[in-house]
């Protein structure tokens, strides 16, 4: 054999010194068209070869049609023929998701073979590009198990993020976010540049959860931002345009003519014509089209921009940013403009590695009221005012008509002549020093100080002349303006040991952790704004017989964790893997006695693929089984002092008093989730198929609720930790590579979550009852709860309605309440493909979710007939008049009863989330200057499937009050040039 | 220079661990509101807990009205036949004015939980104060009265809408009586005897604790605006007036209200129209004292800043009173623009007297006046058969009330009608139309602007409140309202 092996090389060698020629080319990223530096290039089967250049390029002697074959760690290998010419070049694919993908806990980096934890993660740059303000909205349907509801379309504002079902029922169920190691606060994201963000990593089971333990219990989203790398310095500028509109609107009002008619032929308790119209004013009213929508909506635009610049040599990295990012809302006056920028540096001495990353971002933003039903709120008065009341009289200034016909203030005077803005400023920095001891090989020590700091500032104007304003203390008009700022630190500091013996690898790491928070808040209100001045300096000073007494707040909390932890792991051969955490947690929110709680987590996993008899199959590339169980819990609850027994500030006659706030809770702890997770990772064929399916059971335990007591107390509720609620679910991930050859890929995957939600146990009593929801043992948390409406009794006109039993009876009794559903979706998802040919890739992500209910609260308020001074809805056109009739619409003489299933709508929807459609040109084409040029088109929620009478079914509470803003419908146009 | 940067980090670490591991770490107190277990060591932290307790009145459930049931001010109207309502309105009250609640109605979990709030702030006021008596008894004994009378007060308010019966001796089901702060207490439903019982003995305790206190309760230098704003000796025999007028017992309906006639004359008739502006407090007893921070008295009647007149008087009320002559029609009516017209509207709690410009509906609220202890003992005299008095006090209010007035001559039947009309007219939106007519023929006729919802007779279970359904599943001894 070996001989046969030198006479092979030895030809080879003859050959080669025949007609030997150069071949050069450049490597680049199928993805992004960015050069690959570092990229073996080897004739193939020979061992050395050539490495491509920081520029992507290689120059290799090759002889006659050569086979080559390019490879380089994270991208599938590629192995093509020369061909004769003279140039060729190559873009490579990344690898999609196997167990070499690094995870990033927060407190340890491992790739995903070594851990045992449930987390996904996703890249930065998939999503980036997705026109939202704020960037937990850019994760919907990205990965099992986290549910992502976009209630509002308002420039900047947060979605309702849930990983693995509401684990809590009063607590926040909204996941911990720790952003470089620093925990951040969820409802300021909108301040937050997504462009910087590298990954996002999702901990969903204990192995990762319990590492946060007082803090865990919801998942946490672990976000790492770019970092420089030791290369030549890279820039890239990234600009995009877009254009935004209300989806379709499916509650369908009455038009003129049809209110007109309505009032005037419809028979009613309070008679016909309302407002007297003479036969005159009710044909020229019929004619007009007031289009109010027209005047207080538009197509709203978004601009944004972002530059970057990342490099570095073997002792210091850097990652230097900026963005601007100008979002208008789509109510006229609304809208988000942002500005941040962002410094990320690592350097390195002898054993000392420091890191500072330091981030500032500014924003200012105008919002407009919504989900509620407020009469000035602009999204109610579309669905409110009178369709024969223009917003304007034709000399111009505002028609007040409606006002007077049913107190419906102007809403584009209201919104027009009452600016409001928001500021915020947000500062995030980070200071690491890591040390390796010398001397004692593997052991290390490290220490992060991190600060979040947020300061809001929102200012109000209400001038005197609109509706509002009127209704300000002393009727005058009002200026108010707040300031609060949220300041938390964390203090990470740790001391590791890793070692490998042989086939045995350890790693365990002591901590010490100190989180706390100050928040302090100072705002006031001055009336009187009577003269030129629409700021604080238009405020006519108080007194005592002028009505003008400013208002004044001021607050300030504080609360803080110390903890103590241990993380360790272990693995054998790199095949057996098991991995433990233990974390006691010390804080000032609860009572002295039960300050302090102990959690942790042990997980195990077992990697298959790497056993002998699975280690030359063709079909399984990797596969990996994993189990995990441990505990965590949740802070999201009640106020800093929750457990102590407070008195608030009061006046009475000029006179300062105290009046109690808080109960006394004296045994409240937090509400512990444990979790089991059990799992399967795998990669078929080369990894063209890969996938996890997952399952797990959570149950959360010491519940939070409001055990109900005599509300001869002063108080019916008191928050006690009293009930278990179950999570249970599966998960299942799913990506294939149906295609991929030098020109042509496509990709498809999808992600399924089903999960269950069961109360198991309340304390003592079976159910709890709150308005349309109960929490009722063995059902979901939150489920729906109203009368079953039977329809209208075509002979009286009279509603009728399902009593427990099943019998219509006209006589509605809350007692008749049955359960009819649930709030949240127990199965949600999203599936994605995307085809890429030759530079040109088009993909498209869809979302889904289904199974839940929407009680439909914009509905209510214009199918009620009590309401018939105020538009309606047109089914209202069909309500009952006559014996015989035929309708689902009640007699306008019986009682209207809100809390039935005639509100009670299916929640399912399918929606095509994201469209894109990109180019990249061939690096190179423009010089090697420019090393990569992308344009892409992108739509972004174009259709929605779904049946919800309204402009868009996700509602992440499941009761939509009304004033709804919807999630819009953008088209987005951008550049991607890399330098 | 490496040794140095070897003692660096072990520096670091240990700054950091010590920091750390400070257990004050997680101490905190809070600094904006105060911890009831270290409060309360002196006087003027129950000072503080019983202004409070008066600051509870104010409720929108309570006194106020905005967005709440303004149970005690206006709604006992608004149910009754002295209003309808308008085209104006919201709707938010037609379960009341209808007459159609159910247990689950969220303006009756709101009232009955103000009403006990209140109660909640008195027993705080009295948790623990004796440990103060010893050092200063006078103080204590000036805050103990007040916080008992309160609580009394507010008892009896309560047993007027959910009480099923009104008599002093009634063994129907009255109300849980709460004496004590402690929540996990489930009281039962007492009778309705053994809640007056309760009521009138926190009554006379406080009466005879305020015969021994370190300084009057009412402010020496008070103007009107801040005059009877707290509950003294007067305002005590005022509620034991009204109790007994409601629980039909005259003698002592006589005398509590004799006490206080002596003490507040009945206002002239120039004087009267001031009381409705806050400008002058002639014959008021005790006055709850409303800002502009607060919601405005009469709002779910009169929304005086929006314009908005849900409920309107109706033409049967405002028929009764001689329009020209009588001062009360003008101090309680307006005509009120809107759009090109007007309607007539509720102006009683129009605004304070400098903001009359421009009207923002922020008024005090009267809780006791003289004119209804002249009312209270002209029905007790003519229940006793005293004719003849029962028609002098009747005939003083009118004189004092209707500009040359002719002394009405009025007996038998005829006397008791007067006697009852005359309340009508001077009480409208005083919180007393309801309770007069659940204690007397139980009858509610709307013979005037009314379509639907025009009558509630005698036998209907709506003259007694539901329990809130919370209050039923909380508390395992308590009893729901016959009928529910």
């Amino acid at each position: 054999m070996k001989k046969l092996t030198m006479i092979i090389i030895t030809l080879s060698s003859m050959l080669v010194s025949y007609a030997q020629r150069t071949l050069t080319g450049t490597v680049t990223d199928a993805q992004d068209g960015s050069p690959l530096p570092g990229v073996s290039v080897s004739l193939n089967g020979s061992k050395g070869g050539v490495i491509t250049n920081p520029a992507g390029r290689y120059s290799i002697q090759v002889t006659g049609n050569a086979v080559l074959l390019f490879s380089i760690v994270g991208y599938n290998d590629i192995t093509v023929n020369s061909g004769s010419g003279s140039t060729l070049d190559i873009s490579m694919q990344i690898i999609r998701k196997n167990l070499q993908e690094v995870v990033v806990t927060g407190y340890n980096t491992q790739t995903r073979r070594q851990s045992t934890a449930s987390i996904t993660r996703i890249s930065g740059d998939d999503v980036k590009s997705q026109p939202i303000g704020s960037f937990e909205q850019m994760l919907q349907g990205k990965s099992p198990g986290i549910l992502i509801q976009s209630q509002s379309g308002q420039p900047g504002s947060a979605a309702t993020v849930t990983i693995r079902g509401k684990g809590s029922v009063l607590g926040s169920t909204d996941p911990l976010y720790i952003l470089d190691g620093v925990q951040i606060t969820a409802s300021d994201f909108q301040s937050i540049n997504p462009s910087d963000i590298e990954t996002y990593n999702i901990l969903k089971d204990a192995t990762g959860t319990a590492q946060y333990g007082s803090r865990g219990a919801n998942g946490v989203i672990v976000i790492t931002t770019k970092r420089g790398a030791n290369q030549k310095t890279k820039i890239n500028y990234d600009v995009q345009y877009g254009w935004a509109e209300l989806p379709k609107n499916k509650l369908e009002l009455m038009t003129s003519a049809e209110k007109i008619n309505y009032e005037l032929n419809y028979d009613r308790p309070d008679g016909t014509n309302p407002f007297g119209w003479t036969p005159e004013e009710a044909d020229s009213l019929s004619k007009v089209n007031a289009n109010l929508k027209d005047a207080l909506f538009r197509r709203s635009t978004t601009a944004q921009h972002q530059l970057s610049l990342s490099g570095g040599n073997d002792k210091t990295r850097f990652f230097v940013s900026g963005s601007l990012f100008n979002q208008q809302g789509l109510v006229i006056t609304t809208g988000l403009r942002r500005a941040t920028g962002r410094v990320n540096i690592d350097h390195t001495i002898g054993n000392f590695k420091i890191g500072i990353n330091t981030y500032v971002g500014s924003s200012t933003f105008t919002n407009t009221n919504e989900n509620d039903q407020f009469i000035g709120s602009p999204l109610n008065a579309i669905r409110w005012a009178n369709p024969y009341v223009t917003p304007y009289l034709p000399d111009g200034s505002y028609n007040e008509l409606d006002l007077l016909l049913q107190g419906q203030p102007n809403a584009l005077k209201e919104l027009i002549e009452n600016p409001g803005k928001n500021k915020q400023l947000k500062l995030v920095g980070a200071l690491s020093v890591d040390y390796k001891f010398p001397g004692i090989k593997g052991l290390s020590a490290r220490t992060n100080i991190g600060v979040d700091y947020t300061e809001n500032e929102n200012q109000q104007y209400f001038d005197r002349t609109t509706y509002q304003g009127s209704q300000q203390t002393g009727g005058q008009g009002s200026f108010g303006q707040n300031t609060t700022k949220n300041n938390r630190y964390t203090v990470t500091t740790s001391v590791s040991y890793a070692r490998q013996i042989r086939a045995n690898r350890f790693n365990i790491s002591l901590f010490n952790e100190v989180v706390k928070r100050k928040f302090n808040g100072f705002g006031y209100t001055g009336f009187g704004l009577v003269g030129p001045f629409k700021n604080g300096a238009g405020i006519t000073p108080g007194t005592s017989s002028n009505g003008f007494i400013p208002v004044v707040t001021s607050t300030e909390t504080e609360n803080a964790i110390l903890s103590y932890f241990a993380i360790a792991d272990y693995s054998y051969k790199n095949r057996y893997i098991l991995s433990g955490t233990v974390r006691r947690d010390g804080s000032s929110r609860l009572a002295d006695d039960n300050k302090w709680t102990t959690f942790g987590a042990i997980g195990a996993s077992w990697v298959v693929s790497s056993e002998k008899f699975l280690s030359n199959s063709k079909l399984i590339s990797d596969l990996k089984l994993k189990v995990s169980y441990g505990s965590s819990a949740n802070q999201g609850v009640g106020d800093d002092y929750e457990a102590k027994e407070q008195f608030g500030p009061v006046s009475y006659n000029g006179v300062g008093g105290l009046i109690l706030t808080n109960l006394k809770k004296g045994d409240l702890t937090w509400e512990v989730r444990r979790t089991f997770n059990a799992g399967v990772d795998f990669g078929l064929l080369k990894n063209r198929i890969t996938g996890s399916v997952e399952f797990y059971n959570s149950n959360t335990i010491g519940l939070y609720l409001n055990r109900q007591i005599s509300g001869t107390n002063g108080a019916n509720t008191i928050l006690t930790n009293l009930g278990k609620l179950q999570n249970r679910g599966v998960e299942v991930a799913l990506n294939f590579t149906v295609l991929q050859t030098k020109n042509l890929t496509w990709d498809i995957g999808g992600n399924f979550t089903y999960n269950r939600n069961r109360i198991l146990q309340l304390d003592g009593t079976n159910e709890n009852v709150n308005g349309l929801s109960i929490n009722r043992v063995g059902e979901s948390a939150n489920s729906v709860y109203v009368v079953r409406y039977a329809g209208v009794d075509p002979a009286t006109g009279e509603a009728l309605y399902y009593t427990k039993d099943g019998k219509t009876t006209t006589q509605y009794d809350p007692n008749d309440k049955v359960i009819v559903g649930k709030y949240d979706p127990p199965y949600f998802g999203g599936f994605n493909t995307s085809v890429n040919l030759k530079g040109i890739e088009a993909s498209f992500l869809f979302t889904y979710s289904f199974g839940n209910k929407i009680y439909n609260g914009d509905r209510v308020n214009v199918e009620n007939p009590v309401y018939y001074v105020s538009n309606l809805s047109k089914d209202l056109l069909t309500e009952w008049q006559h014996p015989g009739d035929v309708t689902n619409i009640p007699s306008p003489f019986n009682d209207f009863q809100p809390n039935t299933t005639r509100f009670v709508e299916d929640g399912k929807y399918v929606r095509l989330r994201n469209v894109t459609l990109s180019y990249t040109i061939p690096a190179g084409t423009f010089g090697s200057k420019i090393s990569a040029v992308r344009f892409f088109v992108q739509g972004q929620n174009l259709i929605t499937w779904s049946s919800f009478k309204g402009y868009d079914p996700e509602i992440a509470s499941g009761v939509l009050q009304g004033a709804q803003y919807p999630a819009l419908k953008a088209i987005t146009v951008g550049l991607n040039l890399g330098l | 220079m490496k040794k140095s940067i070897k003692i660096y980090p072990a520096a670091i670490l240990i700054s950091f661990l010590a920091l750390a591991s400070c257990k004050k770490t997680i101490d905190i107190e809070p600094t904006h509101t105060a911890n009831g277990d270290v409060i309360f060591d002196k006087i003027s932290d129950y000072e503080s807990a019983l202004t409070g307790a008066y600051a509870r009145l104010l409720s929108v459930n309570y006194y106020g009205s905005s967005n709440g049931s303004s149970a005690f001010s206006v709604l006992s109207d608004m149910m009754t036949d002295n209003l309808f309502e308008s085209s104006e309105s919201l709707g938010n009250y037609q379960n009341f004015s209808h007459w159609v609640y159910t247990a689950d109605d969220t303006n009756i979990d709101a009232t009955w939980l103000a009403a006990y709030r209140v109660i909640q702030q008195c027993n705080l006021t009295l948790r623990n104060i004796d440990k103060l008596a010893s050092t200063d008894q006078g103080a204590v004994n000036r805050i103990k009265a007040q916080a008992l009378a309160l609580r009394a007060y507010v008892h009896f308010d309560i047993l007027r809408y959910w009480g099923e019966g009104t008599l002093r001796n009634s063994i129907l089901r009255g109300i849980p009586y709460v004496s004590s702060f402690d929540i996990e207490q489930k009281p039962a439903r007492l009778t309705v005897k053994e809640s007056y019982d309760a009521i009138i003995n926190d009554l006379q305790l406080a009466k005879s604790l305020m015969q021994d206190m370190d300084k009057p309760i009412q402010s020496t230098t008070s103007t009107a605006s801040t005059a009877r704003a707290y509950i003294d000796e007067i305002v005590v025999n005022a509620v034991l007036a009204r109790i007994y007028n409601y629980a039909a017992v005259p003698d002592s309906a006589i005398k509590y209200s004799s006490l206080v006639i002596a003490a507040r004359p009945l206002a002239s008739r120039a004087n009267f129209p001031l009381i409705w502006q806050d400008a002058n407090t002639s014959e008021v007893i005790w006055s709850v004292k409303f800002t502009p921070l607060n919601s405005g008295v009469g709002d779910n009647v009169y929304y005086a800043v929006g314009n908005r007149a849900s409920y309107r008087p109706t033409t049967n009320l405002t028929a009764l009173y001689d329009q020209a002559n009588d001062v009360r029609y003008s101090s309680y009516f307006q005509l009120r623009a809107r759009g090109s017209g007007s309607r007539l509207v509720v102006s009683k709690y129009l605004a304070k007297q400098a903001q009359l410009g421009k009207p923002d509906g922020i008024t005090d609220f009267k809780v006791f006046r003289t004119g209804e202890m002249y009312l209270i003992r002209a029905e007790a005299y003519a229940a006793n058969g005293l004719e003849g008095p029962a028609l002098a006090d009747l005939n003083t209010l009118r004189a004092a009330r209707i500009n040359g007035f002719v002394p009405g001559t009025e007996t038998g039947a005829a006397l008791i009608n007067a006697i009852s009309n005359e309340r009508r007219k001077e009480l409208v939106c005083e919180g007393q139309r309801w309770f007069d007519l659940k204690r007397s023929d139980r009858i509610v006729d709307r013979i005037s602007n009314c379509n639907v919802f025009c009558s509630l007779d005698a036998s209907a279970r709506e003259w007694v409140w539901p329990l809130p359904q919370s209050e039923i599943l909380a508390n395992a001894n308590i009893e729901q309202t016959a009928g529910y």
